[in-house]
């Protein structure tokens, strides 16, 4: 639909990256307006959003966008002004039409065409908010009524108080007399206008207090084509219009006339107060202009024409220049919006202190770090056999350097699992409406940075998990009622790090799971037979199976059974885990745990048998020696408790004899806690996770392999697979 | 990639001439596709991935790279290839769907590489070859000796070796 070059293409993709920021920012200052009530920072923050957005679409020519925005943003105006509330019913409408937006963005990016549903929605937007703007048209959209028609209403005196529609636009002073110098073209009679009738026209938003009529410009009788118009007006005019009411009045004769309006003195005060209120936003100069309404679209055209006419020898004349010597803005104004120009100038400075990088480049300099630590490790090794002091102690300090290269680099690729979080509160808004429930969400744990990898694959199923348990956790007000809890349900989401992964939890207090109809429907659907003892953390797990759905009616949000086991499959992809826990009538909690899919971690390196293996340090609790006498009971004693224990040597199969010292590395993951048996400990070192690919998925207990100082490669275990894998074979080793 | 349906073998054939880098295995020759060959390098000792298939010997470091290493001799039920000082791992980079991925073979040798024209090549016998026909792309006729030339996407399935390594791991585990 568009066809740029390369430089075009890319600030295109710009735009569509910031645009859907903007919608983000302004879905989130709704929904906190829609619960805390409207402020007018928000409402400014919104109206930014729309504006901006307009704004660039407009530079794109992305026709469409800027139509729809522009409507959205008369809204936003009059809610900003205060002449419109900000009720429910309008965030409902302002969050719809912020899709709708984000619908167009996302068909102009994939160059697909506007459907019939679209275009649908789209009308139906437009009316809706055009009812929402209710009687008093907005001045920009009702265009002048052609003069001719309206001869008769030269008595018509202008309404005594200011009309509403003007006293909300931000360009509106209360009184002055403005100057309008006119020089109609010599074709204003030829094509069928009559200067006259603009005056009247003129007559009805304000007061002609002087006139004068040029005639200088008249050729003598003998010479003068009566076809032709020679005429011009000083005009002395007092109105409480905006220069572009004004302005529009002469729309039919701006192409051929020479029109200009300065304001009085008395505006320029005002104006210079408008533009000091203006948002912080970096705008130029003649849009400043414009948005005080001193200036209007067309005479912005016009003076950007002449500055690139006379951008000829390389000499750029100012804008500010043109404009006043053009008697479109006079100076002391050009002077306040350069002042305010350079005020937004600085702030911005402030502001944007962010940086865009493309993920490929970060990936690829996380991937250089990692050669670089193991490099590292290398150059240690071989300063610690070189056995010479200051090498060993240049090396020390270079493996520090990369130690804080390695956490500032994989720290760029973290982001905060509020941004994960930051689109549920539109997604349980809705969906509490749909359901007809009136559900609040509550978020803990921001803070917590995850991987953005990781982010954007945890982001579904998290979705689908919120969906159900508001769906079908979260019970019918009348039920809750019944059971003496609030009416208002609640959905938790909270995230932490924990022993060297990141939970993920989604909380809801509502029924809890059903043991017995989950049970049932697993029995009837034959997923397990009547006879088998199950846990309730083995039925609870049942849920997962494909197909398995317990609700009793089909809902639009859950209840077709698809989506638990993709949501397990999902989560099982980036090697995390889900577990339920649920209490009967006080709710239930899906907790997911994740890996930090850090690309480099600290490892604690152990032998089995000859080879070396890594065990994620984050794991580790504390290293012992093994105890001979305990033999093969399969525990030991640690602190009069019983560790577990669990001899890799031989759940690797490895069929070396025991090794004559043997250590315990005792281990942690979630709640169970496990004494590995070792051969020799190596210690300490960070290690760059290497994917070993598809062929080795399969291997229990093994997640990656590391390069090690000295060229080896080393696997690193999986401890959270070792350890349910342990217990649930319960397997004495 | 599949078995060739007799009829229209020759056709197909025709289509692999190229050239082939010939490796040995114990006492036989076969052919590689050289456009499948990365690198050749010297044998270096993998590191053993516990439970895993025995063709799977372990991993090594590709400058930085973590490499599966595959007996080949294994793969085709024969017994382990023995490492002696002209061993050496052929590198081979296989399309697998969307991805690229590389693995290492060990050879007894690597000889030369030679240029097959399609008339050359013969589609892969039923039997008597002493492989899965599948793994045979076809037969090259040299100075009156059929060198086999190896289809290597199959005979080096991540799909099927994965599948393999799962039983082996489950086997391992269950045991």
């Amino acid at each position: 639909m568009i066809d740029l070059d390369p430089q075009m293409a890319a600030a295109l993709q710009t735009f569509f990256e910031e645009s859907r920021e903007l919608l983000q920012d302004m879905e989130n200052a709704l929904l906190f307006m829609e619960n805390a009530g409207a402020d007018s920072e928000r409402i400014n923050a919104v109206f930014r959003a729309a504006h901006t957005i307009k704004g660039s679409a407009g530079l794109f020519g992305l026709e469409e966008v800027v139509r729809f925005t522009h409507r959205l943003e008369n809204l936003l105006d009059q809610i900003r002004s205060g002449v419109t509330d900000l009720t429910p019913v309008r965030i409902t409408l302002l969050l719809s039409c912020g899709d709708h937006i984000a619908g167009y963005l996302d068909r102009i990016a994939t160059d697909s065409s506007l459907d019939q549903v679209f275009l649908a929605e789209d009308l139906r937007l437009l009316g809706d908010l055009a009812a929402q703007l209710g009687s008093s048209p907005v001045a920009s959209i009702a265009p002048a009524i052609a003069p001719a028609l309206a001869p008769t209403t030269l008595a018509l005196t202008i309404p005594p108080s200011p009309e509403p529609e003007f006293s909300n636009s931000p360009g509106s002073v209360q009184t002055g007399n403005w100057h309008i110098s006119l020089r109609f073209g010599r074709d204003t009679f030829r094509d069928g206008m009559d200067p006259l009738s603009f005056l009247r026209y003129l007559e009805q938003i304000g007061e002609i207090i002087g006139i004068v009529t040029l005639t200088d410009s008249l050729p003598a009788l003998s010479q003068m084509d009566a076809e032709s118009c020679y005429l011009g007006f000083e005009i002395s005019f007092r109105s409480s219009a905006n220069k572009a009411k004004i302005a529009d009045v002469f729309d039919f004769v701006k192409e051929s006339s020479t029109i200009h309006i300065l304001p009085a003195h008395s505006q320029i005060t005002a104006y210079l107060q408008l533009i000091q209120q203006l948002p912080e936003a970096d705008q130029h100069l003649g849009e400043i202009l414009v948005s005080v309404g001193s200036l209007t679209e067309e005479e912005l055209q016009k003076a950007l024409t002449l500055q690139d006419a006379g951008n000829q020898g390389g000499q750029h004349q100012p804008l500010g220049e043109i404009l006043v010597a053009q008697k479109m803005v006079q100076e002391p104004v050009v002077q306040g919006a350069l002042e305010k120009q350079q005020q937004q100038r600085e702030h911005q400075v402030v502001e944007r202190q962010m940086l865009r990088v493309r993920a490929a480049d970060l990936d690829q300099l996380v991937n250089l770090v990692g050669e670089l630590v193991i490099a590292s490790a290398a150059n240690s090794l071989y300063a610690a056999q070189s056995n010479a002091e200051e090498r060993v102690e240049s090396a020390a300090q270079v493996a520090r350097l990369v130690e804080d290269i390695r956490d500032g680099a994989l720290h760029l690729r973290m982001i905060d699992v509020a941004e994960v979080f930051q689109r549920f509160p539109r997604v349980v808004r809705d969906t509490a409406r749909t359901l007809g429930k009136d559900i609040r969400l509550e978020i803990s744990g921001e803070g917590t940075e995850l991987d953005k990898s990781m982010a954007e694959k945890i982001t579904d199923p998290l979705m689908h998990l919120v969906r159900n348990a508001m769906d079908h956790g979260i019970e019918s007000a009348e039920r809750r009622h019944a059971l003496g809890k609030p009416a208002q349900g609640c959905i938790s989401l909270h995230a932490c790090h924990d022993a060297g992964g990141i939970i993920i939890e989604v909380r809801d207090d509502g029924g809890g799971l059903n043991r017995e109809k989950i049970l049932g429907k697993a029995i009837e659907k034959r997923l397990v037979t009547p006879e088998q003892q199950l846990s309730d953390q083995e039925i609870y797990a049942l849920i997962f199976a494909p197909g398995f759905s317990t609700a009793d009616q089909v809902s639009d949000i859950s209840g077709r059974g698809v989506g638990m086991d993709v949501v397990r499959q999902n989560i099982e992809a980036i090697r995390g885990s889900i577990e339920i826990h649920s209490t009967p009538g006080a709710g239930s909690t899906m907790r997911i745990r994740l890996p930090l899919t850090l690309s480099i971690i600290d490892g604690f390196l152990v032998k089995l048998a000859t080879d070396t293996f890594v065990i994620p340090a984050e794991s580790v609790e504390e290293c012992l020696e093994y105890p001979e006498q305990q033999g093969t009971v399969g525990y030991m004693v640690l602190r009069d408790q019983a560790l577990p224990l669990l001899h890799l040597t031989r759940v690797f199969r490895f069929d070396a004899q025991p090794e004559k010292r043997r250590n315990v590395i005792v281990v942690r993951h979630g709640q169970s806690r496990v004494g590995m048996v070792v051969g020799a400990i190596l210690g300490n070192q960070q290690t760059v996770i290497k994917p070993l690919g598809k062929l080795f998925d399969q291997v229990p207990g093994i997640s990656a392999a590391t390069i090690l100082g000295n060229g080896d490669v080393a696997p690193i275990l999986d401890i959270p697979a070792l350890i349910h894998h342990h217990t649930s074979a319960k397997h004495s080793y | 990639m599949n078995m060739l349906p007799a009829g229209d073998g020759t056709a197909q054939v025709e289509h692999w001439g190229g050239q082939y880098l010939i490796i040995q295995l114990q006492t036989e020759s076969f052919g590689v596709d050289i456009t499948a060959v990365r690198e050749i390098i010297a044998y270096v000792v993998p590191t053993q991935i516990p439970m895993m298939p025995t063709f799977v010997v372990g991993v090594i470091n590709l400058r930085g790279q973590v490499v599966p290493i595959i007996d080949i001799a294994r793969r085709f039920g024969r017994p382990a290839t023995a490492i002696h000082k002209r061993s050496c791992i052929t590198i081979v980079d296989l399309q697998e769907g969307e991805s690229r991925q590389r693995l290492g073979v060990i050879v007894d040798a690597v000889n030369e590489v030679l240029e097959f024209s399609g008339e050359q090549i013969e589609p892969a016998p039923q039997f008597g070859a002493g492989l899965r026909t599948e793994f045979i792309r076809g037969m090259a006729k040299v100075a009156n000796q059929f060198i086999t030339l190896l289809e290597m996407e199959r005979v080096l399935s991540l799909d099927e070796m994965a599948q393999l390594a799962a039983i082996a791991a489950g086997a391992a585990a269950g045991a």
